[in-house]
């Protein structure tokens, strides 16, 4: 393991230099706190950082990345903290750069339907100022109010629009870096096709902060869909849920812009947490959300009859359709507010984030339960059906912070194991951090190779986020 | 036992804009939906419908021809039937007028046993036609509502939310009832319901239907008047001084609050 040097008093003189007294914090351990986790587990992955910088332009975080190079300072990137798989978290102390000064839509560019975001830009802030141009930002992951551009960036997030628009990576046409030596590059741009040399652009999204600092982004828009529709379904059983998805997509002719899982338990938790009741919370074993968009009301009806007639013929409970702004929310509420629930009953609870195909999706949540009742504990399951992409999150039943953590980690590998047998991979949407890259090694071992070499290219003195997503 | 419903058309946005000059509301591009608040009324009326043997629940509501898809929504919810009271006549009319176009449209109807009707329209906000109607029908009223029960000798116990505790109120039909949220939570429509409310013809009585008369509605038979539209003047007014540079947006505020004296 290498060795870094520790933060002086004398470098923060010079980080302050950088940056204004007020954007460094220092030997202040209830302010450093709050940027020693994201939402991964709570305090059981937190690790303090000797001090945190948050500049406000790419010049100062190129001056900073210097000088924690120079220093032999580990810098770790920071967006909202939303992350769930420990990737902000800084492992080996240093710096945490939390570029969440760097909030500002740069540009919604109408002519090219591209906006220009600065990291540190809310999601839901940028949806919002899109549609008030009649554009759509795509990119929607589930913490859609919380979470930053640049996390969806890093992390290339998904979410419940996956199987319409595709994950982040489908949604970035450029980035504006700053490399571990300082130098700010630009890769891409409003273009929307490039293929002159290597996809740099590419090969950022998902980088989890090893390789650069993202700094700017160029982000694709799509014109704003006139109408939504959703439908809430319960089935008595996850494999007719799941064997309905492939019917109802093939013969809607549209592809539906979110297919949603979640399993009993999970809704009996989210109702609660919500105060709400759901037809069939008894019998059902799981209930799919799916939402289709078209222009007109005529269009609307036509989708959801035919979908809402092929669910029932399919042996669905019943259908609700929601095609007004308040049902929605109503049917929307239960599948955002999922974590949010589980956290009231265990606010250390891990997601898990596997990924396998849509098929194997019943043996997958069979196999969650067994593992749950090895264990001993309850494992809800929520995801995004027609992404193949489930969060399993057990829930303590009752050990000491240190056993929980060991038992809900060997929970997680057998899980995560299990999907790569059936053909997926261990993370869909949520990264690696450095919660899971025993698990990358595993299973990628040979792609890891390859990264290692990427990453020694760019970050040889690997300053720039250690500890993520391989030994190095 | 015959139910009917109150129900009314409003835009669907948070944001509300009033034209200064004219002092009507900009409807414009502005989506309609079924005013939230009377949902629960629906829903309140369904599942007593689900409890009592040929009973049936009766959607009214006055305005325009568009109106008639809210009237689609309660059917999805299980309601039996719309009417849509629409005239031209009718516009313009004020919390009174539109009461008495209701109680008159209810009359021709004939025969509720309870009208049911949402705490007020999130539009206008002023709670008022609920139990203006009652007046108009001279039928008991019970406002805030938040529970109901049959009583085996067909009495209504209703409970309603009072300030600072609750009032149980024993009464006879006929008798209107407007409920607040926590009497249920209204549940979204399934796909039977939906399709059921696409091929529902919604029965249309104009003024002459119902026999209202045109003195009696509309602006001209509306007692109130709108003299005067205006947004509340801030007493607060607020500055922001942005830069790129935080020392010189800094500088900006020191120099603001040297100006006021405060530094």
């Amino acid at each position: 393991m290498k060795e870094y040097s520790k933060i002086t008093s004398e470098n923060i003189k010079k980080l302050r230099d950088i940056c204004t007294d007020n954007a460094v914090i220092y030997e202040d351990d209830s302010a450093l706190q709050a940027y020693s986790h994201d939402e991964a587990g709570g305090s059981f992955y937190a690790h303090m950082p000797q001090a945190v910088v948050k500049p406000c332009s790419s010049e100062q975080v190129s001056q900073i990345v210097r000088f924690a190079a120079a220093q032999n300072i580990p810098l770790t990137p920071r967006g909202a903290g939303s992350g769930l798989a420990g990737a902000c978290v800084p492992l080996y102390g240093g710096i945490v750069l939390s570029l969440e000064r760097m909030n500002r839509i740069l540009e919604i560019d109408t002519q090219n339907m591209v906006a220009v975001v600065e990291p540190g830009v809310v999601t839901n802030d940028l949806c919002k100022k899109a549609q008030e141009k009649g554009l759509y930002y795509a990119g929607y992951p589930m913490s859609v109010h919380s979470s930053f551009i640049g996390g969806n960036v890093a992390t290339n997030a998904g979410g419940s629009k996956v199987i319409k628009y595709g994950n982040t990576s489908h949604h970035v046409l450029g980035l504006e870096v700053v490399l571990p030596d300082g130098s700010i590059v630009q890769y891409g741009g409003k273009r929307r096709k490039d293929s002159s040399g290597y996809d740099m652009v590419h090969l950022f999204i998902g980088s989890e902060g090893t390789l650069g600092v993202i700094t700017k982004i160029f982000l694709n828009l799509v014109p704003l869909a006139g109408m939504t529709v959703d439908l809430m379904v319960p089935f008595e059983s996850v494999a007719k849920a799941i064997a309905s998805i492939e019917p109802v997509i093939r013969s809607s002719s549209v592809l539906p812009s979110a297919v949603e899982f979640l399993d009993g338990t999970s809704v009996k938790y989210s109702c609660s947490y919500n105060n709400m009741e759901l037809p069939f919370m008894q019998e059902a074993q799981a209930y799919m959300i799916v939402q289709f968009e078209a222009e007109n009301s005529e269009q609307i009806q036509t989708l959801y009859e035919k979908a809402g007639k092929l669910f029932l013929d399919m042996g669905a409970l019943n259908v609700y359709i929601a095609d007004n702004r308040n049902n929605s929310e109503k049917i929307w509420r239960i599948r955002r507010n999922w974590l949010e629930s589980l956290k009231a009953i265990d606010p250390n609870v891990p997601t898990g984030d596997v990924v396998v195909p849509i098929s194997e999706i019943p043996a997958m949540v069979e196999y969650i339960k067994a593992v749950g009742k090895k264990y001993e504990v309850d494992i809800p399951v929520a995801g995004h059906a027609a992404d193949g992409n489930l969060h399993p999150a057990p829930l303590n039943n009752g050990s000491s912070c240190e056993q929980w953590r060991e038992v809900s980690e060997k929970i997680l590998s057998e899980i995560a194991l299990k999907a790569c047998e059936l053909g997926g991979a261990v993370s869909g949407e949520h990264g690696i951090g450095f919660i899971k890259k025993n698990l990358l090694s595993i299973t990628k071992k040979n792609q890891i190779e390859s990264m290692l070499k990427i990453k020694k290219s760019f970050d040889p003195n690997n300053i720039m986020n250690p500890g993520k997503l391989y030994e190095y | 036992m015959k139910m009917a419903v109150l129900v009314k058309q409003v835009p669907a946005t948070e944001n509300i804009k009033i034209d200064p000059v004219t002092g009507v509301m900009q409807r414009d591009n502005l989506q309609s939906e079924l005013n939230p608040l009377d949902t629960y009324a629906v829903e309140q009326a369904v599942r007593m419908k689900k409890n009592f043997q040929q009973s049936t629940v009766t959607a009214v509501s006055m305005g325009i021809p568009a109106a008639q898809s809210i009237l689609r929504q309660a059917i999805a919810m299980g309601c039996d039937e719309g009417v849509l009271l629409s005239d031209r006549a009718f516009a313009g009319s004020d919390t009174w007028a539109t009461a008495h176009v209701l109680a008159k449209g209810l009359q021709k109807l004939g025969g509720f046993d309870i009208i049911f009707a949402g705490e007020r329209a999130t539009d206008g906000e002023t709670g008022q036609v609920g139990p203006c109607v009652a007046v108009q029908l001279n039928i008991p009223v019970l406002t805030f509502v938040s529970e109901v029960k049959i009583e085996e000798d067909g009495k209504i116990l209703a409970t309603r939310s009072v300030e600072g505790g609750y009032e149980l109120v024993r009464v006879s039909s006929p008798v209107l009832i407007s409920v607040v949220k926590e009497i249920n939570e209204p549940w979204i429509p399934d796909y039977n319901g939906m399709m059921k409310s696409r091929s529902a013809s919604i029965k249309i009585m104009t003024a002459q239907d119902i026999g209202v008369d045109k003195a009696d509605c509309g602006l001209e038979g509306s007692p109130t008047r709108v003299s005067k539209v205006f947004y509340p003047k801030l007493t607060r007014n607020g500055e922001v001084f942005s830069d790129s540079d935080p020392e010189k947006a800094a500088q900006k505020i020191v120099d603001f609050l040297k100006e006021k004296n405060i530094l």
